[in-house]
């Protein structure tokens, strides 16, 4: 028996392609505090690394992707929700990291899957690069970054035990996770940011070479008091938008979902009354 | 070209059947049309053709359809793409670019095809469909019937054997829809194309149809000769009503053969004296004022100098052409629109000065798309919300829309009803706070007769209760029906104005046609015109 196409989801190569990407990437965020070496050479060596990983990881996760056939219903929602996301990025006009695209993306997430969520999230932010003008070397981050809270939103549990989490519970969770997500997204441009950001002689700028302790310290110092008035807004922005419009949007979306008919199986028989004799087997099913 | 054998076919979630063992052969170059109530599976049917149903819908189908020889069970939409060009119910929805040149080159684009065979295929249908003068138009700029063309024409590139229409013309006005169907029958002829189209509106197609598949509200389908099923069908147009009510042996189906077949009758009955419609001066107060406006969109008039005044318990229809006003005369009158120039008062009010309920209770106001006063989750939610905004008792709105139209699911989402559901439910709202004037912007897009009788119905009761009602719409039949009093508008002008009968009848165009089969005698409907041979006898 077959069945319509389902929305987008990862097959099983695509998903050891997207661990080993987000590794890549992961370390590439990562490095200043796992870098021992004193030589300014390995510095250099890692820092070049760190502009050409993660594009490099994207561009193999993103053929990865593209060699798996989408459906036409899956590139309709991806095109139309990613350009929503993308045009909702500039409406806070970059003021104080008001950016109210999160709760599109969280939400659509929510209702179309993990593996929907991570594509809408790197497609919406490399869009959104094209309005905004934001093209440079923390673009791929940016788009890593933002797939991951897509995946992060679908990966939020459906259910807890028996229980299903719909209603106020999940519209609680989802807004929770926007504030999660927010911080997070934000510690992750700082830290991709940071060992460029300062030169090397203030208190708070990146020491290559020395213990983790004392990078992760300086990290924070220079996270907190350069960047708190970016990411609290965001995540006050994107929490109450979640919990605001939750759910309306939820609704419209999960009965696009429905109405999409995705996975609805399809059966051939040879005449009228064999339809019959099936559906009657069904009903008694 | 198109082969159905004994197909049925269940939709996933429902028990019922659509279309029982539907057997029936299309060959090249025929154009056949379906027609049947709202709900009856048209488009279902027309969507098995190239395999959309069920590969994107689910559903368990039975039987066998081939489309040139392929199954559409092995074959999935995208393998019919260059033998069926298929054009949805409205063309806005299926444009992706801007510009018409652009959009009739886009499916080739990404098909891959080579620079020139592009520009030619485009120049092409360029030609074949008229639209070279609109080549570098924005597509939101054109008419109704100037977009359905472009919707034919981007179908049309990918040099398909098979054309599938799902309701073309049914937004469009009697003009526009001629030349968009004269297009199609003209395609059929000289290339050889195969059409299959579905119609609410038969007296505009039936005598373009080489075969007629009529499915009927139990499944049924009755195919044949346009003659043959419309003999007995339940639906039929004013033409076939006619021919049955005055017991003609056949069915003709254009008004000039229906001429030549009552040529002796109209000379019999152009002897008896038919005593005029008495026309009653209308005495009632006037309620709508309409004082010199004028309006524009940038440099672009949309309204000239207007004069009107229109009385408690008038029936007003305005009609004209796709973007002559009528939709921003209404507005301005409902006070959405704020006019450049001149005075509207409604009640003895500006009705841009109204708010909150007391506009409500004065104005009824519904949109060419019903579904834009609609924001509730379901049926029911919707209609107590406008119990509760409306001050009414609970349950009124839905007791107002089961009388339109009964045994509708309270449950189910506004969205997905059907045309007509749609429609009486945002009738249902705007009517349960008992507006002093109703108005209506294009209400039939998308009724079958049965809804339509329903709508007519309704008006007609709201009206003798000493309410105006305004209808703008393109549906000659409508207004025969209807309305007390009709408006034509022209570029932003008033042209004529004047009882129906009188105005209906000056203009060939808009005239229906019981007129143009009795002209030069007065009469708009079946009726009249029955009433006259009894009369006689």
């Amino acid at each position: 028996m077959s069945t319509t196409a389902g929305i987008y989801t990862f097959r099983l190569r695509s998903l050891v392609v997207l661990v080993i990407a987000s590794t890549i990437s992961a370390y590439c965020f990562l490095w200043p505090f796992f870098l021992n070496a004193h030589s300014s050479a390995h510095h250099l060596n890692n820092q070049i690394f760190s502009l050409v990983g993660v594009p490099a990881a994207l561009a193999v996760l993103i053929v990865e992707i593209s060699d798996q056939r989408l459906d036409a219903k899956s590139v309709a929602l991806l095109g139309v929700l990613a350009a929503l996301t993308a045009a909702l990025r500039p409406m806070g006009a970059g003021a104080v990291g008001i950016e109210p695209m999160w709760f599109v993306l969280i939400l659509s997430a929510r209702v179309f899957g993990p593996s929907f969520g991570f594509i809408l999230g790197i497609l919406a932010m490399f869009v959104s690069a094209f309005i905004t003008g934001g093209f440079g070397p923390w673009l791929a981050y940016q788009m890593f970054a933002a797939g991951w809270v897509g995946l992060g939103a679908g990966l939020l549990p459906q259910h807890v035990g028996r229980l299903r989490i719909r209603g106020k519970t999940e519209i609680a969770v989802l807004g929770l996770y926007g504030i999660f997500a927010s911080l997070i997204f934000g510690l992750l441009m700082d830290l991709q940011f940071w060992p460029w950001a300062l030169g090397s002689q203030t208190q708070l700028s990146y020491v290559p070479g020395a213990s983790i302790a004392m990078n992760v310290h300086r990290f924070l110092i220079y996270h907190f008091a350069s960047s708190m008035a970016w990411d609290v807004p965001r995540a006050f922005v994107t929490s109450v938008l979640t919990v605001i419009t939750g759910p309306a949007v939820l609704f419209a979306m999960r009965r696009t979902k429905r109405r999409a008919s995705f996975l609805t199986p399809i059966e051939f028989r040879a005449s009228r009354s064999a339809l019959i004799e099936r559906v009657r087997q069904q009903r008694e099913v | 070209m198109i082969v159905f054998s004994g197909v049925s076919l269940i939709y996933p979630t429902s028990t019922k059947t659509i279309l029982e063992d539907l057997t029936f052969t299309v060959a090249e170059g025929e154009l056949v049309l379906v027609m049947g109530s709202t709900g009856s599976g048209k488009s279902s049917l027309l969507r098995l053709v190239n395999g959309l149903v069920p590969h994107h819908t689910g559903g368990i189908l039975a039987g066998d359809i081939s489309v040139n020889g392929i199954s559409t069970r092995e074959v999935k939409p995208g393998g019919f793409a260059h033998l069926v060009g298929i054009v949805g119910q409205n063309p806005l929805n299926g444009f992706v670019t801007d510009i018409v040149e652009e959009e009739l080159a886009f499916g080739m684009e990404t098909l891959n095809f080579a620079p020139d065979v592009m520009r030619k295929r485009v120049e092409e249908v360029l030609d074949q469909l008229s639209l070279a003068h609109l080549r570098d138009r924005s597509i939101a700029t054109l008419s109704g019937g100037e977009q359905q063309r472009v919707a034919i024409g981007s179908a049309l590139v990918m040099h398909p054997k098979i054309l599938v229409l799902d309701e073309p013309t049914s937004a469009l006005d009697p003009i526009a829809a001629e030349e968009v169907l004269s297009i199609v029958h003209r395609l059929v002829h000289d290339l050889g194309l195969t059409v299959i189209l579905s119609e609410h509106k038969l007296e505009r197609v039936i005598q373009f149809a080489d075969r007629i598949i009529h499915i009927k509200g139990d499944g049924q389908t009755l195919i044949g000769t346009p003659q043959e099923v419309l003999k007995s069908s339940d639906i039929a147009p004013p033409i076939i009503e006619l021919g049955r009510a005055l017991n003609l042996p056949d069915i003709s189906l254009s008004v000039r053969d229906m001429r030549r077949v009552t040529e002796n009758l109209r000379a019999d009955l152009s002897k008896i004296d038919v005593p005029p419609a008495p026309i009653q001066t209308p005495t009632a107060r006037e309620v709508v004022i309409v004082d010199k406006v004028s309006h524009s969109y940038g440099s672009a008039p949309a309204l000239r100098d207007i004069s009107l005044a229109i009385r408690a318990g008038e029936i007003v229809a305005i009609m004209g052409r796709n973007g002559a006003g009528k939709s921003s005369l209404l507005r301005a009158i409902a006070g959405i629109l704020k006019v450049n120039r001149g005075g509207i008062s409604v009640g003895g009010i500006n009705p841009l000065e109204l708010h909150g309920n007391e506009r409500t209770k004065t104005i009824g106001f519904i949109p060419q798309e019903p579904s834009d006063l609609l924001y509730g989750q379901s049926v029911l939610a919707e209609c107590r919300a406008a119990d509760k905004d409306n001050r009414v008792n609970e349950g009124e709105t839905f007791g107002l829309l089961e009388k339109f139209v009964p045994g509708i699911s309270s449950k189910t989402h506004p969205r997905d009803l059907s045309e007509g559901q749609r429609l009486a439910l945002a009738l249902s709202v705007i009517l349960s706070a008992k507006p002093k004037v109703l108005i209506l912007d294009e209400p039939t897009r998308g009724l079958d007769y049965a809804a339509k009788n329903s709508l007519i119905a309704t008006l007609r009761e709201f009206a003798v209760k000493g309410c105006t009602t305004l209808v703008a719409t393109h549906d000659v039949e409508l207004v025969a029906e209807l309305a007390t009093r009709t408006i034509f508008i022209a570029d932003g002008d008033v042209v004529a104005d004047g009882p129906t009968i009188d105005v209906l009848l000056s203009s060939p165009a808009f005239a229906p046609q019981v007129a143009k089969i009795m002209s030069p005698a007065p009469w708009l409907r079946v009726k009249d015109v029955v009433a006259a041979v009894y009369t006689k006898r």
